[in-house]
């Protein structure tokens, strides 16, 4: 479907920041959660489709290791989250992608799994990237326990009490996933199996039904566990408390190269929430329901910059501005907005512009777009994108035309020398060890020279020192008989003049780049919250946290 | 899992798959994970990042219609291993698309460089026909001949001394398929062709790639890997357990 020609709102445009601005690291890196982020698109659909959840298995014995099947039964077909719980010792509980076991794994069935499909997942699931699964499977996924508060939980829940509420905000899981594999991964079906269902329409939707899914399992094996422990005495979770509670996520930099190998999708993204953002910045005008909207959205916002916690040093720095902005904001909105202010959305915006850190513009971004589900929803079905139909490239262009477009699109790149140690310091390659990707010091490490294309700022300085010793006129399909070495590179800038939001503008290999500034912004588009640096290179988030369980939608499902 | 299990796990292994199923000697891939695999693979073996992509995107497509896109692959760069580019990659002429003096084309070479000419080819127009090769593992120029045809909006045909495959700009394939599939070389004629070619659809298919293809890939891909170290593994993160 082509999104822009059936864009109801044209005059929108004028409003559109520019990849210049939006594109740029520093702002990625302070990306919040919107409504448009995939998990809210998922929640929206099942909610109004009016999907039913069940778990049919519950086979789980005393020490918590057995299977469950979680179902989620939409207007055309049925999907099944398949959940194994293990008995793990404490020393081998690990994060890491070099883990080799789990508390949980999972994988998501397309359709409903016999008992023979399920005997065959036990015998590889558990093993997640060392089995296989078939093109019946569309995930694979696992979860640890945060040791700290699933057994403070299971603790109080069998002693007939509710967990203490200080921990439960400290931790705010029960389970953090530490990799979901989606489409086409160890024999999982490929995206191409789903790519017509109406109901996965947007992003990443079987990751979050699997995640979701995932969170009822983290409430009912530690309710399991509890009643196993305190028999009659134990009691079931305070729907309040349990609500707090998300899945959490510990994410290392395997994330990160995502949105650099993915630029058609990135600006599909990037494309539909600036959009959403020009599209409330283009109203004439600020209906009453919707200024009671954005004060509960801020309200909100506040709610959880207030809980939200950080040690690392420069999340701090940011969280520290978010909760002076937002209190900022709620002071300058008191009385907004002054009658007869032409677009005071856009006024808004502006002086937030001015007056705002980084961080909370972009909060205030997720706010504003809060209360304009009926203008902004339809976006989330324009963020899927077909990476196969960018791929061929135009071999006809110019040397000279290819030059002006890198010319237009790539100036951030090509004043950077590179030849300065600062500017060239890291290298991204992948390891031996489970093909982890990872992060190197150029000059203190061996491998740079198996280091992975993802330094698009020099591959574009590279390409366009090449080309300005070419003849203009020399098509780019007989420069790259001469030099297939820019190909990549060739390739990339082509797209990017027709997707202009595809490109990360900043030097992906620089020494003060942050890594966690790419994760940070993935992981809003997800949904996630919460967003904690352990290091510049990975994170914990939580997802889901303060939404509504499959079990709050259909108890009788949990009966 | 019992300890045994855990020994029997070799966690640095990234071409470890699971327990085997009975009768089966390779793996089932997707086609996510042969193009990937492929694209690696060859990247491992020599090949340009942006080349490495279309030997990728070749395997993934022939896959896609039951052929074995990946043992062509594999067959192409242990062919092309120490050759350098300008003995495999072809000299562009208004009819030709010929190697140096008796050299061998790579087809994805060749295959990439069709693409790229696109309608510079002028076939359908002034141009008639095309002469290409020699090139090796010919079935791997397909996927490109197939692209070129819906570039140009024309439905290809290829020709050569054994046999003729049609290929629609709707991605439709028909002809002497399985002929390709076995010849190790061939010079051939491309041409505009005049009339339908009847639509071949096939569903997607989920392939089982032999294991000596897995295991040639494999050992290609892991070129394009840095062996572990401590300093590397800081330089992934760390790891905390609350």
């Amino acid at each position: 479907m082509d999104c822009a020609s059936l864009n109801p709102f044209p005059e929108a445009a004028a409003f559109r920041r520019s990849p210049s601005e939006v594109m740029r690291l520093e702002r990625m890196g302070c990306a919040h959660p919107t409504r448009l982020s995939f998990l809210r698109t998922l929640l929206r659909r099942v909610m109004d489709q009016g999907w039913v959840f069940d778990r049919p298995v519950w086979d789980v014995d005393q020490a918590g290791v057995g299977r469950a099947v979680y179902r989620a039964i939409g207007p055309d077909r049925t999907y099944s989250l398949v959940a194994f719980s293990h008995d793990l010792p404490d020393e081998m509980r690990s994060d890491r992608v070099i883990a080799t076991a789990w508390d949980a794994t999972f994988t998501m069935f397309d359709g409903e799994p016999t008992q023979d499909d399920l005997d065959r997942l036990q015998a590889n699931v558990p093993l997640q990237e060392a089995g296989r699964i078939s093109r019946k499977e569309l995930s694979l996924s696992r979860a640890n326990r945060s040791v700290r508060l699933f057994e403070h939980v299971i603790d109080r829940l069998a002693a007939g009490q509710q967990p203490d509420a200080d921990e439960v905000e400290a931790v705010g899981y029960l389970m953090r996933t530490t990799a979901v594999y989606g489409s086409g991964k160890f024999g999982a079906a490929d995206l191409t199996t789903i790519a017509e269902r109406p109901e996965l329409n947007a992003p990443f939707q079987v990751e979050m039904m699997s995640v979701w899914l995932t969170r009822q399992f983290t409430v009912d094996i530690t309710e399991h566990l509890a009643h196993v422990r305190g028999g009659d005495r134990a009691v079931r979770l305070d729907p309040v408390i349990k609500r707090t509670l998300g899945v959490g996520n510990s994410t290392g930099l395997g994330m990160a190269p995502f949105l650099v190998r993915h630029p058609v999708l990135l600006n599909n993204w990037m494309m539909a929430r600036e959009e959403a953002l020009a599209r409330v910045r283009a109203q004439s005008n600020a209906q009453p329901d919707r200024v009671s909207g954005f004060r509960k959205a801020l309200s909100d916002a506040q709610e959880n910059a207030a809980k939200w916690t950080s040690t690392h040093p420069i999340q701090v720095t940011k969280l520290d501005a978010l909760r002076r902005d937002l209190a900022q904001l709620a002071d300058h909105t008191r009385d907004w907005p002054t009658t007869n202010e032409p677009h005071p959305w856009d006024a808004l915006w502006r002086w937030a512009e001015v007056e705002l850190s980084i961080e909370g513009q972009e909060a205030l971004l997720s706010i504003i777009l809060e209360p304009h589900g009926d203008l902004i929803d339809g976006l989330a079905e324009c963020m899927i994108a077909d990476e196969q139909a960018a791929f061929r490239l135009d071999g006809s262009m110019t040397v000279a035309e290819l030059m002006d477009r890198l010319e237009r699109y790539y100036d951030w790149a090509l004043d950077i020398d590179f030849d300065q140690p600062e500017n060239a310091a890291r290298f991204w390659y992948v390891s031996e060890e489970k093909l982890e990707p990872r992060l190197g010091d150029r000059f203190e490490e061996d491998g740079a020279a198996l280091e992975q294309p993802l330094c698009i700022a020099r591959l574009a300085k590279d390409l366009h020192t090449e080309l300005a010793v070419q003849p203009g006129e020399t098509p780019i399909a007989a420069f790259l008989l001469a030099h297939p070495e820019h190909r990549l590179m060739v390739r990339r800038a082509q797209v990017v003049q027709r997707h202009p939001y595809a490109e990360v503008r900043d030097n992906l290999i620089a020494a003060e780049m942050l890594p966690i500034d790419l994760m940070r912004c993935k992981l809003a588009f997800f949904g996630a919250s919460r967003f904690d640096p352990r290091s510049d290179k990975w994170v914990r988030i939580s997802l889901f946290q303060g939404l509504p369980y499959p079990s709050d939608l259909c108890p009788e499902g949990w009966a | 899992m019992t300890k045994a299990a855990i020994d029997d796990l070799e966690p640095n292994d990234p071409t470890r798959s699971g327990p085997p199923l009975s009768g089966e000697t390779g793996a089932w891939l997707s086609n996510n994970e042969i193009e990937q695999l492929c694209l690696k693979a060859a990247r491992g073996a020599g090949m340009s990042w942006g080349l490495a992509e279309e030997a990728g995107f070749a395997a993934a497509w022939l896959a896609r219609r039951g052929m074995d896109g990946p043992m062509a692959v594999l067959t192409q760069l242990n062919h092309a291993q120490g050759r350098a580019w300008n003995e495999i990659c072809p000299v562009v002429a208004s009819d030709q698309l010929r190697p140096a003096d008796g050299n061998i084309l790579c087809p994805i070479a060749l295959g990439a460089a069709l693409c790229d000419h696109g309608t510079l080819l002028g076939l359908g127009g002034d141009q008639k026909s095309l002469r290409i090769g020699p090139v090796s593992h010919p079935v791997l120029l397909l996927p490109f001949l197939s692209d070129l045809a819906r570039t140009c909006g024309l439905n290809l045909r290829l020709r050569w001394s054994d046999g003729t495959v049609l290929l629609g700009a709707d991605g439709s394939l028909l002809g002497d398929v399985d002929v390709i599939g076995a010849e190790t070389a061939f010079e051939a004629e491309i041409s505009a062709h005049v009339g339908s070619v009847s639509q071949d659809q096939t569903a997607p298919k989920v392939r089982l790639v032999a294991s000596n293809t897995l295991n040639g890939l494999n050992s290609y891909a892991l070129k394009t890997t840095v062996p572990a170290s401590e300093a590397s593994r800081a330089g992934a993160g760390a790891d905390d357990n609350e």
